[in-house]
């Protein structure tokens, strides 16, 4: 959830919370030194939860870079003797975020259980790296003992922090600006195109953006907060101990995170507290001895159970339980019944949609070019033994409406894949605007101007309808890949031109602020059509965008495809012939994986071979319209 | 030092090892292929089919009810687990099934812990097979010979009812696409079960032939936990044929790595595994797009 | 955490009260009566005088009660345990190893807290610095691996409490990692090799080959290389291969492979805790026992009734302490009655170490006549004879190390056994003061007192 209200809000509680604690924890009878470890914990876990809760990249291996960064700063300061623990600090951080990047590039070669266990077997191999071949520098076994605390030079006096709720000053401050320093991120672009690779990572590459490039910055933000955690971790026992780099460390960080909340910054500060007061509580006051892990994982079973979104969430869940018992239902478009109203009612969206026209530029491999917009030639697809698409030769011209059909099984979306380089031909050509495409991946193919709707909807589930379109306006606007974390989404100049235009053209602007999973089928197929919209491409593939619609619903979308044809090349595939002869200037026939036929509609509805092609045999050409009246 | 003797008896230590990691390691596999869930309980409940089986042989006095016992047990707990928890994260995050099977984990071992304590329980091997056997070049512990031959027993009856059964069939069908498989109108809800339970009993089943080797502590399931991820990642994700192979090769990278440098034994099994991830992700013999 | 007292937080304002009508109390008398706590030459430091200044004071243990070593950790704790009941009671035991003892510790009742460390030096920290923070403790104790040992030290030097090692054998303990608040009574790597070496070139001649079994760590790495130096020294002995596994490993079978390829006749086993009882089981498995002898440089608490006597039959071992000294030393036999008579067996060397680490903290204390740390810790450095249940011990104030005898014992055969416990037999009592390391061989160097 994008949380766009006044910004400054949440960072003004979250300094007040941190200022207060010493004030009132004591008196609870809190241990500043458990009070110092959730900090630590928090910080460790505010790095992990922008990889885990908002980017969706589950990674056990955060302790290698936890260990990292703690050894290189406690290296420093006791062995290297170096004086200025600050420093040291912050160059552990660096180092575990260099780290970082080196893992990730190895890492990130794989997705979901794969990517994860790959972090176990870093982990893993960290661990043992640090024990053994590089102990001389680690302490071995015995970690680095004698780490020195820090204190501030402030000219007049040097303030000491030492340990215990002195130390706790330092390590607020350093909580502070990493929260600070997330809640940019999060509300920055980056954390916009964060969101989307876990919602659909296929389709946030297909509109535009270097997925792969985002998770790796992911993934660094998060070796950076780790690495500076665990610097904090040996300054609070001076002591670096090797458990930072076990197994068990990245396992606890998932389980605080988890029973916190992911996907909220303070999920892990909120587990950290829960699991080490637990911890605490169960061991002295309960005086449970050994028992103390059984019930604390009993608990943590309950907890996975019951609350889905860990404790944070349970609480957002209640809160809008309760505010929608009070606040009335918001009215939903009316499902599309036949009649005549409802024709009047189309009439009126064609013409709103009619006026509204793209606003911005569209997007061009080679501006000057004069030729065929896309030029395929000889384009074959085998799988295995299958053959998909046998020596295809296709070409459209600039500011066509092109028609693919086909009976089933003849390859259509298949050769739809491989024009926006979705996958990738065993053989033949692709010249888009001039430029040989071929082998490209589909964000630059996006970028450079061609892009496609999808059949079975590829959307941002959990994001609103705005969202979805201001990830693809992203991706047109800032080019596939662009660092800029500490930005805000609402100050990218044309974001909100482009989206306003976009949402428009698509009639979905009354919707904006619905989440994806609220809204009718009709207003996602819409949707659907925005994304690819967004980018503003000069060549528009649509795959059967009339899919599973009502027969209003298509008259509507037919009218939409033809107002958003203005100015822009578009391909359509489908099976509703009569819209599609409506539409399209010229049709192509798939049938077996080749190209049978190519003509206007016209000729192709009397040609002998598809009608074979569809209806498996005829005897004399039959004349479709005397058949058809 | 690196004669031939050992180099053989190391290939032999490594069949040992790997025909145990072979039978767990399936039993996982098919659990994540069938329903997606990755049971990082798995180990803990090699370790709870070691002690339901120590239990048993306390009682019995038989090396055979101990192990009948230890894999009846391990069904009832993979079935209850699967009815009365794993459902209901089916349709949940990955993740949440991640984090509730740890969880499970932790409660099993410290579970156990606060049963027994933490003083190691020994399983001695049935009379049949105690001592050691020479082999001409080496001598052996005969049980370790012993395992091989009834783990490979075990490989046969899961292979038999995999392939050979209707309900193995259906199981297969399962971990290729269980939506279709409840389209066809098979009870996916039953089969789901039956799954667990029988990757439970195999992990059970390890657990109970395997105490006369490795002596019983509550915390024996962790680190066969870990390799047996290996496996899986290595012979392929849903593969039994791949979970074998997996576990055969992992068992020779452990030995044979230990003929050189012993302490590099686990982290070239982890270097193994990363490779295999990123040149060919399916595994040996899983299939693309299991991810 | 089992706090005898009442609730911590009452006890934290009670203290707090306390501290304050001392202080106000202390200012009104005159100088020549206030106590030596308030001398203005003795600022406040540490949890002094704050923890001492009640009718009780506090120790915070930390011991493994999960984890590799819990079997070792209870036993332990239970020497811990005991201990604290002499001394409030001022049972004869402690009064013969520290005369001053009347009731308590200086008259003040011992109290403690139990912290659950797993082997795990952070686990250990957080929960000492825990008690020293909430608890005041003046004392810290516990460990079973030396890392936990070593980090304690450090903790102990930093926060100016003192600690009293538990169970540590690396050389580093009093050695490298060595600090002025810490203090260790029992026999490590160095001492057990110089012990055990002369005795097994005596048994079994010169010139052998020895296959070790090291842990992957620094005690494990010390105590192979200090046993390997002496025997390849004095006996012509070869180390023909040097199996290293990590801790906890689940499986020797590579490991045990190599030793048998290996031509070796002596095995000998530096791994401790479950990963002894295993490996060592897995040698009997593997027919390496009894083929090969062997020999276990630092003994394990529990290691024979966990293997079984026909396995130890015949092994040499160093260790702290056994019960059947009783028949040699007086302390020892009141020692091993008092624990069986509690706790139903016989004490290990784990029980033993622990009970005389307190037993040793008292009578310094008592000696002192007070709680002020740099005075307890000069009282340890004085130079004088202490008793012990092995005898007559002395501190050695360069490294704050006890010198004091290692025992060596030889397993005995299962028919011999006189009774379920009676597995070793002690062959030698090695006096510690031949078998030490120079007080600087091995890097240590005190720190501040303040």
């Amino acid at each position: 959830m994008m949380r766009t209200q006044r910004p400054g809000r949440v960072e003004l509680l979250t300094a007040i919370g941190l200022v207060l604690v010493p004030l009132i924890l004591p008196y609870l009878g809190s241990a500043p030194n458990t009070v110092n470890r959730i900090l630590v914990w928090g910080l460790f876990g505010i790095g992990f939860d922008i990889l885990f809760g908002y980017t969706g990249l589950l990674s056990f291996g955060q302790s290698a870079l936890y260990g990292t960064g703690g050894f290189v700063a406690a290296y420093l300061l006791t062995r290297a003797g170096f004086p200025y623990v600050w420093l040291a600090l912050i160059i552990g951080m660096v180092a575990a975020a260099v780290v970082g990047y080196l893992v990730g590039l190895i890492a990130l070669r794989r997705t979901g259980i794969y990517f994860a266990m790959i972090t176990v077997a870093i982990a893993e191999v960290f661990y043992f790296v640090e024990f053994n071949p590089l102990s001389e520098w680690t302490g071995g076994e015995n970690g680095l003992p004698g780490v020195p605390t820090p204190s501030l030079y402030l000219g007049f006096t040097t303030i000491h922090f030492t340990s215990g709720w002195s130390l706790y000053p330092f390590l607020a401050a350093c909580y502070f600006i990493g929260i600070v320093v997330a809640l940019r991120i999060v509300r920055s672009p980056v954390g916009a195109i964060f969101r989307a690779i876990r919602e659909n990572p296929l389709r946030a590459a297909a509109v535009g953006h270097n997925i792969h490039a985002y998770k790796l910055a992911a993934f660094v933000i998060a070796a950076a907060y780790a690495g500076l955690a665990g610097g904090l971790l040996g300054v609070l026992q001076a002591f670096m101990p090797p458990e930072a780099f076990t197994f068990d460390t990245s396992g606890q960080l998932v389980i605080q995170t988890a029973i916190g909340g992911r996907g909220t910054l303070f999920g892990p500060l909120l587990g950290a507290a829960v699991w080490l007061f637990l911890q605490d509580f169960l061991q002295a006051t309960l005086g449970l001895g050994a028992a103390w892990k059984l019930v604390l994982g009993l608990v943590f079973v309950l907890l996975v159970v019951f609350l889905r979104h860990g404790i944070i969430g349970g609480f957002v869940d209640l809160y809008r339980f309760v505010k929608r018992r009070k606040a009335p239902v918001e009215p939903r478009e009316a499902a599309p019944s036949p009649g005549v109203a409802d024709e009047q009612a189309a009439h009126a969206v064609a013409a709103k949609t009619a006026h509204a026209q793209p606003a911005r530029t569209l997007h061009h491999a080679a501006s000057d070019y004069t030729g065929p917009i896309l030029q395929a030639t000889g384009l074959t697809k085998h799988y295995g033994g299958v053959i998909a698409n046998a020596d295809i030769d296709f070409t459209v011209n600039a500011g066509e409406l092109r028609g693919i059909i086909g009976p089933n099984g003849a390859g259509k979306s298949t050769f739809f894949k491989m024009l926006t380089c979705e996958v990738p031909p065993t053989s033949g050509k692709i010249v888009f605007e001039g430029r040989d495409i071929t082998g490209m991946s589909v964000t630059d193919v996006c970028q450079l101007g061609l892009t496609k709707s999808y059949q079975v909807n590829q959307l941002f589930n959990r994001l609103t309808v705005r969202e979805n379109v201001v990830i693809a306006a992203l991706a047109e606007l800032r080019g596939k890949f662009k660092l800029d974390m500490l930005g805000s989404v609402a100050s990218i100049p044309g974001l909100d031109e482009q989206v306003s235009s976009t949402l428009a053209l698509v009639n979905l602007t009354r919707r904006r602020d619905t989440p994806v999973s609220e809204l009718a089928y009709g207003e996602k197929r819409r949707l659907e059509v925005g994304l690819a919209l967004a980018s503003s491409p000069a060549l528009l593939l649509l795959d059967e965008p009339l899919a599973g619609m009502s027969p209003v619903e298509r008259g509507e979308t037919v009218k939409l495809l033809k107002s958003i044809a203005q100015g822009r090349t578009m391909i359509i595939i489908d099976h509703d012939m009569d819209a599609l002869f409506e539409l399209a200037e010229r049709v192509t026939v798939l049938q077996e994986g080749r190209v049978l036929v190519e003509g206007t509609p016209d000729e192709i509805k009397r040609n002998a071979k598809v009608q074979e092609a569809y209806l498996g045999g005829v005897h004399g050409v039959i004349d479709v319209d005397e058949a058809l009246a | 030092m690196i004669s031939w003797s050992n180099f053989v008896s190391q290939l032999f230590n490594g069949l040992a090892l790997g025909a145990l990691l072979a039978l767990i390691s399936s039993g996982l596999t098919i659990i994540y292929g069938t329903l997606g869930v990755l049971n990082l309980a798995h180990g803990a409940m090699f370790m709870l089919g070691g002690y339901a089986g120590y239990v048993a042989y306390e009682a019995s006095g038989s090396f055979i009810v101990a192990v009948i016992a230890g894999t009846l047990f391990l069904g009832i707990v993979g079935v209850l687990m699967e009815r009365v928890v794993i459902r209901h994260f089916y349709s949940r995050p990955h993740e949440d099934q991640l984090l509730v099977t740890f969880g499970l984990a932790i409660v099993y071992v410290e579970g156990v812990r606060f049963i027994f304590s933490s003083l190691s329980k020994t399983v001695p091997p049935p009379p049949l097979f105690t001592g050691i056997t020479s082999l001409g070049f080496m001598v052996y512990p005969t049980y370790r010979l012993a395992v091989v031959g009834i783990v490979a027993v075990a490989l046969l009856a899961l292979f038999l009812v995999l392939y050979r059964t209707r309900l193995g069939m259906i199981v297969r069908a399962g971990i290729e696409d269980s939506v279709m498989v409840d389209s066809l109108g098979i009870n996916v809800d039953r089969v789901f079960m039956v799954v667990f339970g029988i990757g439970a009993m195999a992990a059970g089943f390890a657990g109970i032939v395997n105490a006369p080797v490795v002596s019983l502590t509550p915390d024996v399931g962790e680190a066969i936990l870990v390799q047996t991820f290996v496996v899986v990642v290595i012979g392929g994700v849903g593969s039994f044929t791949g979970a074998v192979l997996g576990g055969l090769i992992a068992g020779e990278i452990i030995s044979i790595t230990s003929m050189f440098n012993p302490g590099y034994a686990y982290v070239m099994l982890f270097a193994a595994m990363t490779l295999v991830l990123l040149v060919r992700p399916q595994g040996l013999l899983g299939t693309r797009g299991r991810e | 955490m089992r706090d005898r007292n009442s609730n911590s937080n009452n006890s934290g304002r009670r203290e707090f009260m306390r501290t304050g009508l001392a202080v106000a109390g202390g200012l009104a008398l005159p100088a020549g009566f206030a106590s030596r706590v308030l001398a203005a030459d003795q600022p406040p430091i540490g949890t002094w005088p704050a923890g001492s200044q009640g009718d009780s004071v506090f120790i915070g243990i930390a011991v493994p009660r999960t984890g590799t070593y819990a079997v070792q950790g209870e036993d332990e704790l239970k020497g811990y345990e005991l201990a604290v009941e002499h001394i409030n009671e001022g049972h004869p035991l402690i009064k013969a190893i520290s005369p001053k003892t009347k009731k308590g510790v200086l008259g003040k009742t011992v109290k403690y807290g139990v912290a659950d460390s797993a082997a795990k030096p952070n686990d250990a920290v957080q929960a000492q610095q825990r008690f020293i923070t909430e608890n005041k403790a003046i004392l810290l104790t516990g460990s079973t691996s030396s890392a936990v040992a070593v980090a304690l030290n450090k903790l102990a030097q930093r926060e100016k409490v003192l600690y009293v090692a538990g169970i540590s054998g690396s050389n580093d303990t009093t050695g490298k990692d060595c600090v002025r608040y810490g203090f260790r009574q029992n026999f490590y790597g160095e001492t057990a090799a110089n012990a055990l070496g002369p005795v097994l070139l005596k048994a079994f001649g010169k010139n052998k080959k020895a296959a070790f079994m090291t842990p992957d760590y620094t005690y494990g790495h010390t105590v192979t290389k200090s046993m390997n130096d002496f025997l390849t020294k004095n006996g012509g002995w070869t180390m023909v291969t040097n199996q290293v596994s990590p801790l906890g490993a689940p499986d020797y079978s590579s490991y045990l492979t190599n030793i048998a390829n290996s031509g070796a006749e002596f095995l000998i086993n530096v791994n401790w805790g479950h990963d002894a009882v295993l490996s060592t089981q897995q040698a009997k498995q593997f027919g390496i026992l009894p083929k090969m002898k062997l020999v276990i440089p630092y003994q394990i608490p529990f290691l024979a009734p966990e293997v079984g006597p026909d396995v130890t039959e015949g092994v040499y071992a160093a260790t702290d302490f056994w019960w059947t000294l009783e028949d040699k030393y007086p302390l020892a036999k009141m020692f091993v009655e008092a624990f069986q008579k509690k706790y139903n067996y016989r004490p290990e060397w784990g029980a033993e170490n622990a009970y005389m680490e307190f037993a040793l903290w008292a009578e310094a204390v008592e000696h002192a006549g007070t709680f002020y740390p740099p005075d307890v810790i000069k009282s340890y450095e004085s130079p004088r004879k202490l008793n012990s249940m092995v005898g007559e011990v002395e501190w050695r104030a360069a490294d704050h190390q006890l010198i004091r005898p290692v025992i060596i014992v030889r397993g005995k055969k299962p028919g011999d056994m006189k009774n379920k416990e009676d597995f070793w037999e002690v062959t030698e009592i090695v006096p510690g003061a031949g078998v030490m390391q120079k007080p600087d061989a091995f890097g240590c160097n005190l720190g501040a007192y303040t």
